[in-house]
């Protein structure tokens, strides 16, 4: 496959998920996982959850991590190709859903009364909720391959609902029992 | 640009930041929440640090950004930049929240991909992914909390989690559907317009 092929395949299916992208960027992830290592093998499950890794832990907003699939499909061509997927993919995953929402920030105070912004509302909320549990089903399948790696899955989970610490220091607890043999 | 004002936002402030100003702020939120938290930072930083929006109108931004498609924060950005700059303003600060934060991101990618022969680093990466599993699970508890006495929300959520996990049906299908009729059994009753 030729880099300019790969480099298609990736804006395509980037820009037709971006607009189904709702309650935020995770809930796309099992559909990542899909074509990135099983569609179009642009990366081994190891490297998914990998990568999944360094995007949550670097700064900034964790949707990012689409870049890194872009960066990772167009690595076979060599490190420019890579750069150049891999800008293109973050550009196509928020190109659509910008647009819609550089609309809707100008109207949606204008539809205050409409009945489909009630319905918008309150509909998606539910609908939100179930992919964002099956969503974390996958990466906890994928992420994890020993029982110590779901224990420390479950226990940041817990600690990040019933305390105020910062998810800084449980990414950084986290690093420490890999580096140090841990979780895999 | 399109003049704002008519939007019927409401500001109490009279701030007015420039399109640098924007692209500034936007990056110092994007490098102070790293590890998460990011519309806590945004909130600190946007309105008890600045004063540029009130905490009400903060939150009716958010609320959109996590509505309509698009990552969180990213659409938050939009919100707040067409709100004192209208589309130039929206792309100043997308550009301020992502563009640095990103190519660092694509760097460590392009060391990744050179060294992962490296043992220490796929052991801290295993690490690091373990975390991340466990904060994308929390998210999930954390809305969930807003549903737990409207079964009819947790009914739909778990027939849409079945059908991707169970059946592993495709995403696309999934949202048309569900969400069509989602909206329509949440449409508003006796109040036509």
């Amino acid at each position: 496959m030729t880099a300019i092929e790969t480099w298609w395949h990736v804006v395509f299916t980037f820009l037709k998920l971006s607009l189904f992208s709702i309650g935020g960027g995770n809930t796309l992830l099992q559909a990542y996982h899909h074509e990135a290592v099983e569609t179009f093998g642009w990366l081994t499950n190891r490297q998914f959850s990998d990568l999944y890794g360094l995007a949550e832990a670097a700064p900034g907003p964790s949707s990012m991590f689409v870049g890194l699939l872009g960066l990772g499909a167009g690595w076979k061509h060599g490190p420019a190709w890579a750069l150049i997927t891999g800008y293109s993919a973050e550009l196509a995953i928020l190109l659509p859903s910008t647009v819609v929402m550089l609309i809707a920030s100008v109207y949606w105070n204008r539809w205050r009364d409409s009945p489909w912004r009630m319905a918008f509302e309150r509909g998606l909320g539910p609908v939100t909720l179930g992919i964002l549990f099956s969503v974390s089903v996958t990466i906890l399948r994928t992420a994890n391959h020993s029982l110590i790696a779901y224990g420390l899955s479950f226990m940041v989970c817990f600690f990040v609902l019933k305390t105020k610490i910062s998810p800084l220091v449980f990414i950084g607890i986290c690093g420490l029992a890999g580096v140090l043999g841990f979780v895999r | 640009m399109s003049d704002t004002s008519d939007t019927g936002l409401q500001l109490e402030q009279t701030a007015n930041p420039g399109l640098r100003e924007l692209f500034v702020c936007m990056m110092q939120v994007a490098f102070s929440a790293f590890g998460g938290g990011m519309s806590l930072w945004s909130h600190r930083i946007i309105v008890e640090r600045r004063h540029w929006m009130t905490s009400e109108s903060f939150v009716t931004g958010l609320t959109v950004a996590r509505l309509f498609p698009g990552p969180n924060q990213i659409n938050m950005s939009v919100y707040i930049g067409s709100i004192f700059k209208g589309v130039p303003g929206s792309l100043a600060a997308i550009a301020g929240i992502i563009l640095f934060p990103f190519t660092l991101l694509m760097v460590l990618g392009l060391i990744y991909f050179q060294i992962s022969a490296i043992s220490e680093v796929n052991r801290l990466l295993a690490g690091l992914a373990a975390a991340a599993a466990g904060m994308a699970l929390s998210m999930g508890f954390k809305i969930l909390d807003v549903y737990k006495t409207d079964y009819l929300a947790l009914a739909i959520a778990v027939i849409v989690f079945v059908c991707l996990q169970g059946f592993k049906f495709p995403l696309i299908p999934v949202v048309l559907i569900s969400g069509a009729i989602s909206m329509s059994l949440y449409w508003p009753r006796g109040q036509r317009r």
